[in-house]
């Protein structure tokens, strides 16, 4: 029972609660300046041995998900919860206080708070004082004591439970942050423009999902502005399930995709490591076709029984644009040429190019004459995937701790007390009040209180 | 006369109103006090025209944007918050003097602006991830937070300058006399920070609900966000040893200290650490 004790009084105490704040603090001024984890294996190896079991066994590479952590926010949550359920009576009794009597002396030594008047007939002064009560403050009560009458008004009772609500709201944001731990799930996913994807790499290197849908991506754009900053990310995805699209939809940073329950962000991109080119060529001079083709395919020629593999595809080679490499086979030849999209400029620059080096004449498969309209990316778009069940404690712990500071830092508790007293041939009206803070502004609400009866009694 | 041009003057006259508020502490005259608010009240509504003289540049140039997306206009939208609150403090409390301390900070944040070379002045279109219409919010509440601890810092400063001089009472005569009383710097001080606490909290959570759709995840630990929480925490201690242990005037002014060196560091400190709000670097 004692040892109970003494563990209850120890998470009851805000000093407890202070030295935790203060210990929070150091751990994450020490994590945003130590190594992140995606360089810390760098950081590593510098360290000896020893040192480097240190950054292991504390996690120091990531504080943030590291026991000590864990263990500071469990501490801290016991001492909320502790201290809450210990301080609880105390602020019942306050809520359920009788209003009358007034407390011990609220009448005595009044300044400005006190009105002496002959004029009027007590039950004419009690109305007026009712009425001016009854503009401002709720629950307007009476009582006679052998002193006089005493009424009393009072507003924002419930503003005692204000940091209460404060302290629930911080509990109830840690419960959707462990709910969103434990039941919630990251992955991020590449998609080529044109690919359908059904597994997704989670987070952390922590191994594959398989998700019950597949996402295609049908377009991947990237906008630049005139001076070269980014504008637009955005790619058009297609979810399919059970083999039917059903959901399609744009989506760009800031406004992410729902499907099943999970939310798809755009997060990066980037060019996949094939390109495309458009082919063409002519047949003798005449016209002959156009293809597009990615590094690996193949294509037929009409006439002659000729079949083409497109080698490779490059978007810049040895400074002189963008060129793809063919190579035609028929039952005769089997020929392999480079196709320049810029030909006509090299062909300016080294007329006897084609004698020099045959291999860079797009006409040497006969009569056939390759061409190029041009070499375009292929991009991957990155995909983040998320879905976490905690957000709605999270976001309703949020709500609760704006309406608990309102009522903290602008709301309180007030109580007045007005007593009316048949002193010989006068009556005397005396104003006092309690707050459970701000006092200046409750001498304020008192004084205009004691002018509003005042004007109201001379009218 | 443009944008950049006006708030040149702008940053010449919070240095004048710096030296008036300057004159009406030592000279004790209430003529100085009035001229310098008046000079101030001018400063802002410059400041407030040019504000919005450059976001309507930016629509002229086919970006348009609240000019509150790079590191330049967040300075000048900082010192804007911090004369805005001011004025209105020191026309609640009919207090000139405190402007000593305060104005400077404003005046500090527009030269700064101007001064340092890392800092580019010019009208930058938005990057996708600052496309979102909780820019606005999240930036004019982390500033309203910040331009109030800053004024909490500026009267600490005065109460700590005061209260070296002399032990506990107070003597009306002499430099330390000007000065505001005591109490009144510490109403001040735990005023300021409640109205900062507040704002930085909605700041804090308008981030987390961009960065919710904007990152996917409310939280991530990046270090802005980890400093904005030390700063929340160092005056959610503030505000605790206030209500539970009775701390009252310096042990508040020296954490009302403390925590402006924090929001300095979120602010600007940070930017130095890797992390996601990289926008504001440069």
């Amino acid at each position: 029972m004692l040892n109970n004790n003494f563990l209850w009084s120890f998470f009851s105490s805000v000093k407890l609660t202070i030295t935790l704040l203060v210990l929070i603090v150091l751990v994450f001024i020490a994590a945003t300046f130590l190594p992140s984890q995606d360089v810390f294996q760098t950081f590593a190896g510098q360290l000896s041995p020893g040192t480097a079991k240190i950054f292991f066994f504390f996690r120091l590479s990531d504080l943030y998900h590291s026991p000590l952590f864990y263990f500071l926010m469990t501490l801290l949550s016991l001492n909320l919860i502790i201290c809450s359920i210990n301080r609880f009576p105390i602020l019942w009794r306050q809520y359920k206080a009788p209003h009358f009597p007034e407390p011990a002396g609220s009448f005595d030594n009044l300044p400005q708070s006190l009105i002496i008047t002959e004029a009027k007939e007590i039950s004419k002064i009690k109305l007026i004082v009712k009425s001016s009560l009854k503009k401002k403050y709720r629950s307007g009560k009476e009582t006679d004591t052998e002193r006089g009458s005493v009424f009393y008004a009072e507003r924002g009772r419930f503003s005692l439970f204000g940091v209460y609500i404060i302290h629930l709201s911080i509990l109830v944001m840690i419960a959707g942050a462990i709910i969103g731990s434990i039941f919630g799930f990251t992955a991020d996913i590449n998609i080529k423009e044109g690919e359908t994807v059904n597994l997704a790499n989670l987070t952390k290197g922590n191994g594959i999902k398989q998700l019950n849908f597949s996402v295609r991506c049908d377009k991947f754009i990237v906008e630049f502005y005139e001076d070269g900053t980014p504008k637009t990310y955005r790619s058009d995805l297609s979810f399919i399930k059970n083999g039917k699209v059903e959901k399609q939809g744009s989506l760009l940073v800031n406004h992410p995709l729902t499907f099943d329950n999970f939310r798809f962000y755009q997060s990066s991109y980037g060019a996949a490591p094939e390109s495309k080119a458009i082919v063409t060529y002519t047949i003798a001079g005449k016209k002959g076709g156009s293809i597009g083709v990615a590094a690996g395919d193949t294509f037929d020629l009409p006439e002659g029984k000729a079949r083409g593999f497109v080698m490779r595809i490059e978007e810049n080679i040895m400074e002189m644009g963008p060129a793809v490499k063919l190579r035609i086979i028929s039952p005769e030849k089997d020929i392999q040429f480079w196709v320049f999209q810029q030909l006509d400029k090299l062909l300016a620059m080294k007329p006897n190019l084609f004698s020099e080096a045959p291999m860079l004449n797009p006409g040497l498969f006969k009569p056939f004459v390759f061409s190029i309209d041009g070499v375009e990316h292929t991009y991957y778009t990155g995909l983040h995937i998320v879905r976490d069940p905690g957000i709605p404690l999270v976001a309703l712990g949020g709500l609760l701790m704006i309406i608990g500071l309102i009522i903290v830092f602008f709301m309180s508790y007030q109580c007045i007390w007005v007593r009316i007293e048949q002193q010989d041939a006068k009556i005397s009206i005396s104003i006092t009040g309690r707050s459970n803070r701000n006092n200046q502004q409750l001498q304020n609400k008192i004084d205009y209180l004691c002018r509003q009866i005042d004007q109201e009694l001379k009218a | 006369m443009n944008h950049t041009m006006i708030l040149s003057w702008v940053t010449f006259i919070y240095f004048v109103s710096f030296v008036l508020y300057l004159f009406r502490l030592i000279t004790g005259k209430k003529f100085w006090g009035r001229a310098a608010s008046f000079l101030v009240w001018a400063g802002l509504i410059a400041q407030t025209i040019a504000l919005l003289l450059r976001w309507k540049t930016s629509y002229s140039m086919g970006i348009g944007h609240v000019p509150l997306a790079n590191l330049y206009e967040s300075m000048v939208f900082f010192s804007w918050s911090i004369v805005l609150i001011y004025l209105i403090i020191e026309w609640r409390t009919k207090n000139k003097i405190f402007g000593v301390f305060v104005i400077p900070t404003a005046f500090l944040a527009m030269a700064y602006a101007s001064i340092a070379p890392d800092i580019n002045n010019r009208i930058e279109p938005l990057i996708p991830a600052l496309q979102s219409n909780w820019l606005t919010s999240h930036v004019v509440t982390c500033f309203m937070g910040y331009a109030a601890f800053a004024i909490a810092f500026g009267c600490s400063l005065i109460y700590l300058l005061k209260n070296k001089k002399k032990g506990d009472v107070e003597k009306p005569e002499g430099f330390s006399g000007k000065l505001p009383a005591l109490a009144t710097l510490d109403t001040l001080i735990y005023q300021s920070t409640t109205l900062g606490f507040v704002f930085l909290t909605i700041g804090i959570m308008t981030g987390s609900i961009w960065a919710h759709y904007a990152w996917g995840s409310y939280w991530s630990w990046d270090p802005k966000e980890t400093w904005s929480l030390i700063t929340w925490l160092i005056y959610a201690i503030m505000l605790h040893s206030r209500y539970v242990r009775g701390w009252r005037g310096k042990r508040m002014a020296i954490l009302a200290i403390i925590g402006f060196a924090c929001v300095l560091f979120t602010y600007l400190g940070v930017n130095y650490l890797p992390g996601l709000h990289s926008y504001l670097r440069t």
